[in-house]
């Protein structure tokens, strides 16, 4: 076999092995900046080359970033990276972003799109270059260069063809590996928002029902899948009374989460001491005037008094009451104030004499606000009805959780959802 | 969500539709910021294809109204549909924006 047969030969199978390679590392690692590193040194190895350069298409900026650039000298891929961004159209690699198609440049100083100032910075001196677009299912993900062949004046067609079969498998490993990165965000995220989660509930009552005199108060209370802003406290505002806060943040996430913490600490604060449920929504309300971004709280609050077994209300913003009594179940909806922390306001107080077996129910929007599978909204009324219907069942509040969840179904539950009850006892 | 920001006898108005919810109004919230930021004197906002607001959305007016209120703007809500109006009056809110039946309503008030 002649010669320069046999070093044809010879170069095929180093092509095919370098790309057998790169198939292996790209399948031995998810870390982005690690396979990049390792299959553009392996390139530019095997294509014999004395540097290579990868540029990360930026969406937000709409220009090409220096992810990573391979030379003799270690220095110049930093000056790249911190000093030369390239809008599409501008430079061969921008050209190639722009127009999606793979170039072959055989003398660089006679080309009229080489962008010189990246060899300016370097003192690298650009004599061929192969530059192919990385396109991956969502579009252009960025641009591969390979540069000055070593022992030849230029790259030949044969190199691209190499290059960009290269190319085709650094593109859906960088795809793979950036999905990677975005599913790991996506967890650390879910992780904090679990987090949030537990620490706010660390802020409700360490149990579920108080007993205070005849009074008897109990709560449940539901996160939906992102942490929401549902709150309820049992508290003995002076000695002989009963207090039932509830309320419901806008909003969710961990600003809501936030606030909420604010809110049950600014609640206590104003609570703590004063019989008048009037007057703590409005010192309340004072206090949370400038929260961010409209931020505000519906609420009740009801104070109930242990001897004479009377209920002061006050109500901002917030759904009606039940009163759950043997013979049926009214609606109660005295005179409101808006929501607290948006505009300064006062909080009727309205009375209720409790006889012994009445229970007062309070809901969240949560509750009757719930979806069906069908968008379907369950709505207030169904609530009201269900309550009469179970009014002589004692676990009222479990019953009303479950019919939510019967209701919701499949559906993912968007809302918190919290009950809570203050039973009068004989 | 559909949001039209239009003229309506000299007013600006911005008509909504669909769900106003913690999904979409942080589009709206970024619409409604770039108004106020001109100090309109009156904005009227057109719930007439509003299928549902949820306290996000509520929230996102309360800023825009908070705002308005440090230069005496008024955020007015018009063509409010029943559905709609039920939610406001369950949270109280017709003691927190100007609700006005109407367009004409709004702009005579």
């Amino acid at each position: 076999m002649p010669d320069n047969r046999l070093s044809e030969l010879e170069k095929k199978i180093d092509d095919l092995q370098m790309l057998m390679d790169v198939a292996a590392i790209i399948s031995s690692t998810l870390d982005l900046s690690e396979l990049t590193a390792l299959v553009m040194e392996k390139a530019k190895q095997v294509m014999r080359a004395d540097a290579c350069s990868i540029l990360l298409f930026n969406r937000k900026t709409e220009r090409l970033e220096f992810d990573l650039a391979l030379s003799a000298n270690a220095r110049d891929g930093e000056i790249l990276k911190q000093q030369v961004t390239l809008g599409l159209g501008e430079g061969i690699a921008g050209w190639v972003a722009e127009h999606r198609e793979p170039v072959l440049v055989k003398n660089a100083a006679e080309d009229s799109r080489f962008f010189t100032r990246a060899d300016n910075l370097t003192g690298f001196t650009t004599k061929s270059l192969i530059a192919v677009p990385l396109i991956g299912r969502e579009g252009l993900i960025g641009v591969a260069e390979i540069l000055n062949p070593r022992e030849r004046d230029c790259f030949s067609g044969h190199d691209l063809k190499i290059f960009l079969a290269l190319c085709r498998q650094v593109a859906v490993a960088m795809e793979n590996a950036l999905y990677h990165k975005d599913a790991l965000e996506r967890q650390r995220l879910r992780q904090e928002l679990e987090l949030a989660a537990t620490i706010q509930q660390s802020f409700l009552p360490t149990s579920p029902v108080m007993e205070l005199g005849p009074f008897r108060l109990s709560g449940i209370t539901i996160p939906a899948k992102h942490v929401g802003g549902d709150l309820y406290d049992f508290l003995e505002p002076v000695p002989g009374k009963a207090g039932l806060f509830i309320g419901d943040i806008s909003g969710k996430g961990i600003s809501a989460a936030l606030f909420m913490a604010k809110v049950m600490s600014d609640f206590r604060y104003q609570a703590h001491g004063t019989v008048d449920p009037g007057v703590v929504l409005k010192r309340l309300n004072q206090q949370l005037s400038d929260s961010p971004r409209g931020m505000f709280l519906t609420a009740i609050y009801a104070v109930a008094d242990q001897q004479t077994r009377s209920v002061s209300i006050a109500v901002a913003g917030h759904p009606p009451l039940l009163r759950v009594a043997a013979e049926g179940v009214t609606v109660v909806n005295p005179d409101a104030g808006p929501p607290v922390g948006i505009v300064d306001a006062d909080f009727p107080v309205k009375e209720l004499m409790l006889n012994p077996g009445d229970r007062l129910i309070m809901v969240t929007d949560g509750v009757f606000e719930a979806k069906d599978r069908d968008g379907k909204r369950m709505g207030f009324d169904e609530i009201v009805s269900f309550v009469d219907r179970n009014r002589q069942r004692d676990n009222l509040l479990a019953l009303i959780e479950r019919r939510v969840s019967e209701f919701a179904s499949d559906a993912e539950r968007a809302d918190d959802l919290t009950i809570v009850e203050m039973r009068c006892g004989a | 969500m559909k949001i039209d920001v239009g003229d309506y006898k000299g007013n600006t108005v911005v008509s909504l539709g669909g769900e106003v919810d913690m999904h979409t109004s942080p589009v709206l919230r970024e619409k409604l910021l770039v108004l106020i930021r001109e100090k309109p004197r009156r904005l009227i906002v057109d719930f007439r294809e509003v299928s549902y607001i949820d306290s996000s959305g509520i929230a996102t007016f309360v800023e825009g109204l908070k705002h308005m209120k440090t230069y005496n703007g008024r955020l007015q809500f018009s063509e409010i549909p029943q559905g709609i109006m039920e939610i406001f009056s369950f949270s109280k809110l017709d003691k927190v924006f100007e609700i006005c039946g109407t367009l004409d309503e709004a702009v005579s008030r």
